[in-house]
């Protein structure tokens, strides 16, 4: 390792050390790919997701070489957006040190076709929101990488698309926000025969406001976990939601606070009509040592149909002292007296519960743009 | 043109008989005040009237200007002319209140006829002002988080958006204070007119002192027991329903 002459023997002491730690988490992360299997109905984390038809078949598309690729663009993304190459060490050593849930040997499949997509590096103010926008008609991997420098005012849109009736899309996101830094950021993503999508959010005392909306995937899984590193950072997760057919939506969050003294707040809703079904899988874990943490997680579903179902399970693991934790979840069909109150005023039945099951997904929306 | 109500009798679904029998006639142009004590049935004579899917309808008939009434659908029976104000208005997540009555509005349209966004809102913005209601009220959910009188001024805005032949008002004065009670019998009051009739139900004599009836029924047990004129008020007022004992017997 060499040193810059200017250095103190202290700090570059205190680099060697970060370094090794670095290379001791690479190993490490390096070891669980190599002991991880893939998804199987006897992991906790799949348990409900189908993995034998879902996951074993991403598994075996990715595994194969046709690599069909898709589109990455970005709009007013100016000098904070790079396209993403193979060559790209920093962030695929990010990538390979990003936490799953239940999806190590997934992830691992990912990095081996690293490569594409967009990072995003914020270090103004956004004037207008940096579109993000990927589109596949086969399977495409991309990875987004979005860093947020202390103070700045970010907002960011992305989108997958789908653009035939067998697309897929695996997407891996790293979002870092920094001190006093705001990041609010939406994704959506929609019409795809799988879709997978790994998110991690490192929030080091900023304030990050995540939504995100699928829609017509056959087969859809989101893994957020979002991590609290510093005193003060606000996380506030949203998604909404509406499955039709015989969609299915699997859904897992973790809302992990290493130091106490920060807030995150978790609101996902979905509408289920025809024998769609719904998977939330959430877990708010308060390390040893993290008092004064506040922390919600509220999964609601709204079921249009008696055929749909949900399997929510909400969780909670705290070691610490001192914190303000809950979750919630309810599933039910909609509400009568709501549906008999826009009836009674001369709405149509179809126009009445198409109004009411939207208004019960603009809730998660109003909250997001912050107008509740 | 009036409603014609005819040996009405309803219960609770699968539950006990509410309405035994009720016959009531209400000619277009006319206010007509139920009172009754706690039990009686007036709330659920408004639900059954509306369609409510908690109530069966067991036996005898409705008619509206000549149209069954217990045959239509709980829509069709708010676009033939019937509404109702709810004793407990019902909130709405997410859907703001200028959106649902833009969607009430447009049900009554002809296919292909869309809702004038301007005049609408003109019409919406001059209800509020009478009703003494914050234009901010548009843009909120429908009822989410408003007091009890906010709710039932709610309604009666919607009531005057509507422009209803019948209109039911369920123990609207419940909840208001003595200047919302004012407020909301003036917007009554102003609607009242030839071709508009009234139901006022309600336990107390000063919502009708401000929205005066002219036919005043007594509701006891499923049945319209006692019909008269404004002194039926003043009685109820002065000695309660203690009366009822003696109509039974």
């Amino acid at each position: 390792m060499d040193f810059p002459a200017s250095m103190s023997m202290e700090e570059a002491f205190a680099l060697a050390e970060a370094e090794a730690k670095l290379n001791a988490a690479l190993q490490e992360s390096k070891a669980r790919f190599e002991q991880a299997v893939l998804p199987n109905r006897l992991n906790e984390d799949w348990r409900f997701g189908r993995p034998h038809k879902y996951a074993t078949a991403l598994a075996e598309l990715l595994q194969s070489d046709t690599h069909t690729q898709g589109e990455a663009n970005v709009q007013h993304g100016g000098d904070a957006a790079v396209r993403l190459t193979a060559e790209d060490e920093d962030l695929r050593q990010t990538e390979l040190l990003m936490p799953t849930i239940g999806s190590d040997a997934l992830l691992g499949l990912h990095l081996e076709r690293f490569g594409s997509g967009y990072a995003l590096y914020i270090e103004e103010n956004t004037a207008e929101p940096i579109h993000i926008h990927y589109s596949t008609a086969g399977l495409y991997t991309p990875s987004t990488f979005i860093m947020v420098a202390p103070g700045v005012k970010a907002e960011v849109v992305e989108h997958h698309e789908g653009l035939g009736e067998d697309a897929g899309m695996f997407v891996t996101r790293n979002i870092q926000v920094a001190e006093g830094a705001e990041l609010k950021i939406s994704l959506s993503s929609n019409n795809m025969a799988r879709y997978m999508c790994i998110t991690n959010i490192q929030n080091m005392g900023g304030a990050v406001k995540h939504l995100t909306r699928h829609e017509g995937h056959a087969w859809a899984r989101e893994e957020t976990v979002a991590e609290t590193y510093t005193e003060g950072s606000d996380t506030r997760l949203f998604s909404a939601n509406s499955l039709s057919g015989d969609n299915i939506l699997d859904q897992h969050t973790r809302q992990i606070h290493h130091v106490g003294g920060a807030t995150s707040d978790l609101l996902y809703k979905n509408v289920l009509d025809d024998k769609s079904t719904a998977i939330f899988a959430g877990n708010i874990y308060v390390a040893p040592g993290a008092h004064r943490t506040d922390a919600y997680q509220s999964n609601r579903n709204m079921l249009l149909s008696e055929k749909a179902t949900v399997n929510s399970l909400p969780g909670l693991e705290i070691l610490a002292d001192k914190v303000r934790c809950s979750h919630g979840s309810a599933s039910a069909p909609m509400d009568e007296e709501q549906l008999f109150y826009l009836l009674s005023r001369g709405i149509p039945q179809y126009e009445a519960q198409k109004l009411v099951a939207r208004g019960f997904m603009d809730d998660v929306l109003a909250r997001f743009n912050g107008e509740a | 043109m009036s409603l014609i109500i005819k040996n009405l009798c309803a219960r609770v679904k699968d539950g006990a008989d509410i309405l035994n029998g009720i016959d009531l006639e209400i000619p277009t142009g006319e206010v007509h005040a139920i009172m009754g004590p706690n039990g009686s049935g007036k709330s659920t004579l408004s639900k059954v009237l509306c369609g409510h899917p908690d109530y069966e309808v067991t036996g005898g008939s409705v008619t509206m200007d000549g149209q069954d009434l217990l045959a239509m659908s709980v829509d069709e029976r708010s676009r033939a002319g019937l509404f109702l104000a709810f004793q407990y208005p019902v909130e709405v997540p997410g859907v703001s209140n200028a959106n649902f009555m833009r969607a009430a509005m447009q049900a009554r349209l002809p296919k292909g006829e869309d809702v004038d966004a301007v005049a609408f809102y003109k019409q919406l913005r001059g209800h509020m002002k009478e009703l003494g209601m914050d234009t901010k009220f548009t843009a909120r959910a429908v009822n989410e988080g408003f007091s009890g009188g906010e709710k039932k001024r709610n309604d009666i805005l919607q009531m005057m958006m509507l422009q209803p032949s019948y209109a039911i008002l369920d123990e609207t004065d419940s909840g208001l204070d003595v200047d919302a009670l004012r407020i909301v019998s003036e917007g009554v009051n102003a609607m009242r007119a030839p071709f508009r009739s009234f139901i006022v139900i309600t336990h107390y004599k000063r919502l009708l002192d401000y929205i005066r009836p002219d036919v005043v029924h007594v509701l006891s047990k499923g049945k319209i027991v006692k019909t008269g004129g404004f002194e039926l008020v003043d009685h109820i007022e002065a000695h309660g329903f203690d009366f009822l004992k003696n109509t039974e017997a």
